[in-house]
């Protein structure tokens, strides 16, 4: 399953060794298509030159086309995959100050090395001018860090943000880039005044790109696999574990595990966040239990150390339950309940005896004593939250996003 | 047929955005990140900037996070990218003889002010790629790729601009 490193299929160490690979084959076919020209790259804004729109538009769609299908195959792991990061107000200004950048210097930074390389004086001119202008960012970063780190959305997908399907968009943005390539041809035709003899020569893209409409209308109608199947603990599996009934953990052995500080035992509370930021557990976590299978808590479940339990509590056992049962499902090992909830756990600490109904039995007289301690503490407030937890860490396998979340161009 | 030293014809551009569609797409495969330049770029400023003005880098917020991971950011995998795109770029600059040196300019500017330009315009672009955490390849590419709202934002407002102040720059090029 794909992408290879971050799954450990393929040895991180050799990271640097497919970037440098991947980059000869990056730099190689720019440098061929002609995008070591600063005239050429900027006649896309001017109608001379399209090669910068059918270069990058095809393969933007090539690679959206293959992921789509890697997807659809339930051959890659989308939420390993980097998803840029939305900063709405921050995408935009630094949009529009590249734009400036293009026009003005006629190069972005990806062919400005390539057109170095091959001895382009302005190109070795612009790589300098980028170095500066990065500088000039870190230097007065204290004045633009709200902005930079402002107005964060997540990372969403396209799709979502406007609520279509992900095959509708992916068919749409087809057939906009068919479309575009057809009109500027046209454009591109009458600004260089080109002759027919030329037009007439010049292959025939109705094939290809009949062949790429119709693959990617064929998506629209593909039932999605979802990356989930592979490792869904099936249905008969699950009965066996709620006949078991092996999946609570009792009030006395979350209070200890509590009072000492357990890192390996985590506490879910599954309940709303209002409800959770009036009063939950120390050191729980709030997942709801629409939340568990989302992208976030993916790592989070996924890399429980092997004797480590997550503990899914409400205020009763029915919603905990209910967690446990979905995360079950989705292959999560190690997850809990919290037998009888807040309220089972409660009413263990604060109704309980005070003396031992029998004098003579140890156990009795510890577990008492344990209790008596524990409704102090609490009662203290030594173990209550002073403030909220951690963060929970996402992607733990491989460090994919650059120190401080700068995403990486 | 041509002259042994002219330089040979550009790749039919469908073809090469194909080509550099399954190298994106490859890099997806394998590594879970698509492709990038400016941050090459940002990792080698860094890395000088820690090495030469240590002191300086200490006090700024921007440094913390890559001094206090101790490590280089010059062995970074934007970099080794960035090494490899010279490579290749070479490699191909040098099968199609388009190796030399040379200052392109539109017709109706002098040599001293498209120099002038192209720094302009890369301080520009690197300062943009800050923002928009990515430029062209990173955010626009990569992320169109991936169908992210974030880069195609990205990609929609450095195009757009583009278009829009296309007018008012044109002598530079036409």
């Amino acid at each position: 399953m794909a992408p290879f490193i971050p799954e450990g299929i393929v040895n991180p160490d050799l990271n640097l060794f497919y970037a440098l690979v991947l980059g000869i084959g990056f730099g190689y076919v720019l440098e061929q298509a002609g995008f070591s020209s600063s005239r050429k790259l900027a006649g896309v804004f001017y109608g001379y030159d399209f090669v910068v729109l059918r270069v990058f538009f095809t393969a933007g769609i090539t690679a959206m086309v293959g992921l789509l299908f890697l997807s659809f195959m339930g051959w890659i792991d989308m939420s390993l995959v980097y998803v840029n990061p939305l900063y709405v107000w921050s995408a935009i200004l630094g949009g529009a100050i590249m734009g400036f950048g293009f026009i003005i210097g006629g190069y972005c930074p990806g062919t400005s090395i390539v057109a170095a390389t091959v001895g382009k004086i302005d190109a070795m001119l612009f790589l300098l001018g980028s170095v500066i202008g990065i500088f000039i960012f870190a230097h007065f970063y204290n004045s633009w860090e709200p902005l930079f780190m402002g107005y964060f959305e997540g990372n969403p997908f396209i799709y979502e943000t406007l609520g279509m399907s992900r095959a509708w968009f992916a068919f749409i943005l087809v057939m906009v880039a068919v479309t575009a390539f057809a009109i500027t041809q046209k454009i591109e035709d009458n600004v260089n005044k080109t002759p027919p003899h030329v037009i007439e020569q010049r292959p025939s893209y109705v094939f290809p790109g009949m062949l790429l409409i119709v693959s990617i209308f064929a998506f629209l109608f593909l039932p999605e696999q979802r990356k989930s199947n592979a490792r869904e603990l099936p249905p008969d599996r699950l009965h066996a574990m709620l006949v078991e009934n092996n999946h609570f953990v009792d009030a006395e052995e979350t209070i200890y595990k509590i009072m000492h500080e357990d890192r390996n035992f985590i506490l879910i509370d599954v309940r709303d966040p209002e409800e959770y930021e009036k009063f939950a557990l120390p050191g729980a976590i709030n997942i709801t239990k629409d939340e568990i299978l989302g992208r976030r808590y993916r790592d989070f479940f996924r890399n429980a150390p092997v004797n480590s339990k997550r503990v899914f509590y409400g205020f009763g056992e029915s919603a905990a339950e209910l967690a446990w049962t979905i995360a079950t499902r989705a292959g999560y090992d190690n997850v809990f309940v919290m037998k009888g909830g807040l309220n089972g756990l409660f009413d263990e600490l604060f109704n309980g005896n005070d003396k031992p109904d029998d004098p003579l039995d140890l156990d009795e007289e510890f577990r008492v004593r344990f209790l008596t301690k524990a409704r102090q503490l609490f009662l203290e407030g030594d173990a209550l939250p002073k403030e909220p937890p951690a963060p929970v860490p996402i992607r733990t396998i491989i460090e994919l996003e650059t120190p401080g979340g700068r995403g990486g161009c | 047929m041509e002259n042994q030293n002219s330089p040979k014809p550009f790749m039919n551009p469908y073809l090469a955005g194909f080509l550099l569609g399954l190298v994106l797409l490859a890099s997806f495969v394998i590594v879970g990140r698509g492709l990038g330049a400016s941050g090459a770029a940002r990792d080698a400023m860094v890395a000088t900037v820690i090495n030469v003005a240590p002191e300086y880098a200490e006090k700024s917020i921007y440094y913390e996070p890559y001094v206090a991971a101790g490590e280089s950011p010059i062995r970074s995998w934007l970099v080794f990218l960035a090494l490899g795109v010279i490579i290749g770029g070479f490699i191909s600059g040098a099968s199609s003889n388009r190796l030399g040196f040379k200052m392109e300019r539109g017709p109706r500017i002098s040599g001293p002010t498209r120099a002038f330009l192209a720094v302009a315009g890369g301080l520009l672009f690197g300062l943009g790629a800050q923002f928009g955490r990515g430029c062209t390849s990173g955010a626009a590419l990569s992320g169109m790729a991936v169908l992210s709202t974030g880069g195609i934002l990205t990609m929609m407002t450095i195009f757009g601009t583009g278009y829009l102040i296309a007018y008012f720059f044109r002598k530079l090029w036409i």
